[in-house]
């Protein structure tokens, strides 16, 4: 989504971020995140969080009964999440990093917006760790960028995109990327895709995986 | 066929050089490494990295070169922006699976990252050992060569000279047409020509400003911006008058904007170079000078901020081993020294890590 663009000068100011992230996504990540929480995750559910950003995600999955361990590489968005979320357990670490967590920990992970972040190797071995960490039937949700299916979508989303790139670079000299084949990444790191769903001109998408049995 | 594509990166390299310029990152092997061969880490800049294995190349090293993903910006700034961080390293260190080509775990660093890249923690966390090479890789084959701990001081300053700052200023040209040519334009409508003119007094003066300015005495700034201004438009008069048939307001207004422009390039270059830091930031947010102290009861003279400081602020205490900060108006505020001394003995009025630049500078006030 284009102006998702405007998340890194976001991540600069974490007092702000969650609200911003809200208005420029025309509340779509709220909603998304609210879908993620009352749809898949249920009390008592063991849940890694990858990149929790200022905790809102975290917040709603801890209200509904999950315990939830959240791992950010921001120290100034943990410091606002743990202010957040007293009953979560964050820890700053890279993604690369989860192996510290006992195998089959969780019965869900999550990531919004995070795995964007990743490089192509750094995602697939991620999803290797992810794999190991979660039971048997647990799920991986992950909420992201993508590249639209639709030529026209992509043109618009590049029309709205390209300028959007300029600015933020101009100020924040960073840029955001799309996760591409990620449904076939997954499928490799032994992932069932079971559902798929779009948002935003189909730049955005939200992934529910479940980890294959006999792995 | 690859020639002339570096042809044309290189003729970008030459404006657009403050522009990321990402390349794929991960590892790349320069020779024929073995498990005993060093591993090297860099920024994913194209410039960087083909600079580096062109040099490590031609100096016949054989090593395992990691490319971080810092978002496509060199080490420097990318160190200082936070895209060159601890967090960085482990990343491109878990996801090559280098552990499995190598027999030791010794990392080497570019000294620049040091702003960034805390040794001790990523010693904690990944179990891999940091070391801080010279900040020019033309010199990494001669220190490999030497075996010693570290690069000789004078591998280990950032210097300036000409051809830099010829470089920077083309970089600056460019950068600050980008801003301008807009209202230029938009101004043109009714002073046709406008901006063609300024275009060429702008990219000159970038260029000029960037490679003497800084070579006459006094600091740096907009006062000596001010002053080559006051030149500048005594040579444009001398010039007009001469060969220019303008009228009074035309030649006025020439000179206020050559005025102008170069106030405006004495403010902001030095904040662009890597040996002074910009005045504006304390005129305009009232902040004081650069401030860097070693609290002595912490110190444990290891020795580290003399090996990462780029700017030389450091010496060593002859009688106790410890660290001392000697050149105070050298620090450039990147925040190395802080961020990797072990005992958390180094004390600084500034945050370690942001860009000094006044835009910069001034959209972080804004932000808190």
């Amino acid at each position: 989504m284009s102006t998702l663009v405007y998340m890194k000068i976001l991540e600069l100011s974490p007092a702000s971020y969650d609200g911003w992230m809200r208005f420029l996504t025309l509340g779509r990540v709220d909603r998304i995140k609210k879908k993620i929480a009352a749809d898949w995750i249920n009390p008592g559910d063991e849940v890694l969080e990858i990149g929790c950003g200022a905790g809102s995600l975290a917040a709603l999955m801890s209200q509904r009964g999950a315990r939830v361990t959240a791992i950010d590489i921001s120290e100034k968005m943990l410091t606002e999440a743990r202010e957040k979320v007293p009953d979560a357990d964050f820890h700053h670490l890279t993604a690369l990093e989860i192996d510290q967590f006992p195998p089959e920990k969780f019965n869900r992970i999550v990531a919004t917006l995070s795995f964007s972040e990743l490089t192509a190797d750094e995602l697939d071995m991620v999803l290797t760790l992810a794999a190991n960490l979660l039971k048997s039937g647990g799920l991986l949700i992950v909420a992201d960028e993508v590249r639209a299916a639709k030529p026209w979508q992509r043109v618009l989303a590049a029309l709205i995109r390209g300028p959007l790139t300029v600015i933020t670079f101009l100020i924040t000299q960073q840029t955001t990327h799309v996760i591409k084949n990620f449904e076939a990444r997954l499928a490799t790191a032994n992932f069932m895709v079971r559902r798929r769903q779009e948002y935003l001109l189909g730049t955005m998408a939200l992934f529910t995986a479940q980890k294959s049995d006999g792995n | 066929m690859v020639n002339i594509v570096n042809r044309i990166k290189d003729f970008w390299f030459l404006f657009g050089r403050l522009f990321p310029f990402p390349i794929r990152p991960g590892l790349r092997r320069i020779g024929s490494p073995d498990k005993n061969a060093p591993v090297l880490i860099t920024a994913n800049f194209e410039l960087t990295v083909r600079m580096v294995m062109e040099t490590l190349k031609r100096d016949g090293v054989n090593a395992w070169l990691l490319v971080a993903n810092t978002k496509g910006i060199n080490v420097w700034c990318a160190a200082g922006g936070d895209h060159f961080s601890t967090d960085t390293v482990i990343a491109a260190l878990k996801s090559s699976k280098i552990e499995k080509m190598v027999a030791h775990r010794r990392l080497i660093l570019p000294q620049l990252c040091a702003s960034g890249v805390n040794v001790h923690s990523l010693k904690k966390r990944s179990g891999w050992q940091g070391r801080f090479g010279p900040v020019d890789i033309k010199h990494l084959a001669a220190w490999l060569g030497s075996g010693r701990p570290n690069p000789p001081p004078e591998h280990r300053r950032v210097l300036f000279p000409l051809k830099d700052r010829l470089i920077m200023g083309t970089n600056l040209g460019f950068n600050n047409l980008l801003f301008a040519i807009l209202p230029l334009l938009l101004v043109s409508w009714w002073l046709p020509g406008f901006w063609w003119k300024s275009t060429l007094l702008i990219f000159a003066g970038s260029i000029l400003n960037c490679a003497f300015v800084f070579k006459l005495p006094g600091r740096p700034g907009l006062q000596k911006g001010l002053a080559a201004g006051v030149i500048a438009a005594a040579v444009f008069t001398v010039i007009a008058v001469l060969s220019l048939h303008l009228n009074t307001l035309a030649l006025s207004g020439w000179l206020i904007w050559i005025i102008v422009i170069c106030a405006y390039l004495g403010y902001d270059t030095p904040s662009w170079s890597p040996l002074w830091r910009t005045d504006m930031k304390e005129l305009l947010l009232g902040e004081k000078s650069t401030e860097v102290s070693i609290n002595p009861e912490k110190c444990i003279g290891c020795g580290l901020c003399r090996n990462v400081c780029p700017a030389g602020v450091f010496g060593r205490d002859l009688l106790s081993g410890k660290s001392l900060v000697l050149h105070m108006e050298r620090c450039q505020a990147c925040g190395a020294c802080a961020e990797n001394c072990p005992a958390a003995a180094i004390e600084t009025n500034f945050e370690g890590g942001i860009c000094s630049c006044p835009t910069c500078q001034i959209l972080n006030k804004l932000k808190k």
